[in-house]
């Protein structure tokens, strides 16, 4: 449903997206992760066809942005990310001019716009204008206008910002149910956001993709190996030689200024748990903290997003992001 | 077309729902009226000049220009600054819609409201016409320079409006822009330069309205007006392409 190829955008001197290249299939819900400034709006905006990339190419529901920029604009819904409505229309006003915007006719525009406020649950405030209602009703108002003419595909910038967790709750659920019957791309700086919603994930960072995947996929892959946390009173001096001969530990290092305690490097599949436990009680001493330590979607967000550029040996392997070269 | 329609649509309605139009209603149709109601009791006195009251009405006394030149940038200030200001232009400019057909709408909304401003000014002829007589044919070319002099105005303030987010710059610009354009044609007599007089003449507005007050409808002023028009809602659908290359 989406193509894109090496797409670049860069304002002036600045590049604000860096050759990035992904896919979007049909039905697939994919989300953008990113830290404020990766890049991720830019990117929406391109898809939209509100920017133009400077380079690249890009295609949404079969129709190339460059060539046939108005029709590929009929393939999508967009919901920007802050949410811009006119303050002085009602909402069924609105609806009506979105509706003729997107070219639908006065007769099919009528049956949409009763069906859309039903399936936003905007019945109640349907004549109210639009400047008395909540952030949320305003989300709920723009996202409705969004998939009026029902688009092949739908891009959602932040769709949750600046909602209280009750209105999250319910823009959430609006969006899954949307999922199950359209291509859907959406931002989000908020990590459970995506993991809840999204079927692939797509991490970028300074313009570029740093990470690509289902959260399961991205979870195992960044895990690698498991990793124990060991303290020990009184930091037993045999204790890292006989840690180490477990099964399944493949290293231990001694946490330095941390009396005591030892990280355990185990291979993948291995939970030595119980064998440091019976371990320590052959020789009498006293655990004070047994962890697994598993590395959430967070950290690998973290880890991929506040490293150094230049300074991520590996972590290409890692995720394996299939980013071509651009052809320049 | 159905795009240019829409926004058009949409764009008038905003026009009736903002207090800022009413007030410029207002304004118009007070000065108007005065200015019409002291040249006719300057008329009826006998020992004034003969003269034909609309005539004198159509851009003969300062307030109309004062008026026009106050209305073009009140009327099309928000037409697109606001868009961008309030983000609603990524909504608009997502859509199926070109800029050209958005700026199209835009213009011809304000030209309409413009034109809806004229209409109660109508009642100056018909209460003349009800008392006497009225030559009907240098009050239709009065109101053709209102509008085509109008029109013009208002394309300068669309472009001003496209090249900023605030209203009130685009208001300030678009006055900036109007002052030369009226008042060059005015310096004519500072010149002694045939080739300079004509082109300032070419451009006299003022001139321009008292010929057609006249009866007179010089086709190259309404060419002037039409493609000098032209020329600024291009200028405008330009500068609204232009975040694209920036």
């Amino acid at each position: 449903m989406i193509d894109a190829q090496g797409l670049t955008r860069r304002y002036g001197e600045f590049t604000a997206v860096d050759g990035i290249s992904f896919t979007v299939d049909e039905g697939e819900i994919v989300g953008m992760l990113g830290p404020n400034g990766a890049g991720k709006t830019t990117t929406l905006r391109m898809i939209t066809g509100f920017l133009p990339p400077t380079d690249g190419h890009l295609t949404v529901g079969g129709r190339d942005l460059f060539s046939d920029p108005v029709a590929a604009r009929r393939e999508v819904g967009y919901l920007p990310e802050n949410v811009a409505l006119y303050t002085e229309m009602r909402v069924s006003e609105y609806l009506r001019y979105r509706a003729m915007l997107e070219g639908l006719s006065r007769a099919k525009a009528g049956p949409r716009i009763s069906e859309t406020v039903k399936s936003c649950f905007l019945e109640e405030v349907e004549h109210q204008i639009i400047g008395t209602l909540s952030k949320g009703f305003r989300q709920r108002v723009g996202l409705a206008a969004a998939i009026l003419h029902h688009p092949s595909v739908l891009v959602l910038d932040e769709p949750t910002v600046g909602l209280d967790p009750k209105q999250i709750i319910a823009i959430r659920e609006l969006i899954r149910e949307l999922g199950h019957k359209q291509t859907l791309l959406l931002s989000s700086h908020i990590l459970p956001e995506v993991e809840l919603l999204c079927d692939r994930v797509i991490i970028i960072d300074r313009g570029r993709i740093v990470a690509e995947g289902s959260p399961q996929d991205l979870q195992e892959s960044w895990v690698g190996n498991t990793i124990l946390r060991v303290e020990l009173k009184g930091a037993p001096a045999e204790a890292p030689d006989v840690l180490r001969d477990l099964p399944g530990v493949v290293a231990v290092e001694t946490l330095a200024g941390d009396p005591g305690c030892y990280r355990l490097e185990c291979t993948k599949e291995a939970d030595p748990r119980q064998a440091v436990f019976e371990a320590a009680k052959q020789r009498d001493w006293v655990v004070l903290e047994l962890v697994r330590e598993q590395a959430s979607l967070e950290d690998i967000f973290v880890r991929l997003t506040t490293q150094e550029p230049g300074a991520s040996p590996g972590l290409g392997e890692v995720f394996s992001a299939p980013q071509e070269e651009v052809p320049s | 077309m159905k795009g240019v329609l829409t926004v058009m649509g949409r764009e008038l309605r905003a026009f009736f729902f903002s207090p800022l139009a009413y007030i410029v209603a207002a304004l118009l149709l007070v000065v108007n009226g005065l200015v019409f109601w002291l040249i006719v009791s300057y008329l009826n006195d006998p020992r004034a000049q003969f003269g034909a009251p609309l005539e004198l009405f159509f851009g003969q006394t300062l307030y109309f220009w004062l008026v026009l030149l106050f209305v073009a940038p009140v009327l099309t200030m928000r037409l697109l600054s606001e868009e961008r200001r309030s983000g609603t232009i990524e909504v608009l400019m997502t859509a199926p819609v070109t800029e050209g057909q958005v700026v199209t709408g835009k213009y011809l909304a304000a030209l309409l409201f413009y034109c809806f401003l004229w209409l109660p000014t109508l009642a100056y002829p018909a209460l003349l016409a009800h008392y006497g007589e009225v030559d009907w044919g240098p009050v239709v070319a009065g109101y053709l320079g209102v509008l085509g002099i109008g029109a013009l105005f208002l394309s300068v303030g669309l472009l001003a409006s496209s090249l900023t987010k605030s209203q009130l710059v685009a208001a300030i610009l678009t006055f900036a822009m109007l002052i030369p354009l009226f008042t060059f044609g005015l310096l004519e007599n500072l010149f002694s330069d045939a080739p300079i007089r004509e082109v300032l003449s070419y451009l006299n507005l003022w001139q321009h309205m008292e010929e057609f007050g006249k009866g007179i409808v010089d086709t190259r002023h309404l060419v002037y007006y039409l493609s000098a028009t032209v020329l600024f809602v291009f200028l405008s659908a330009k500068a609204l392409e232009s975040r694209k290359w920036r």
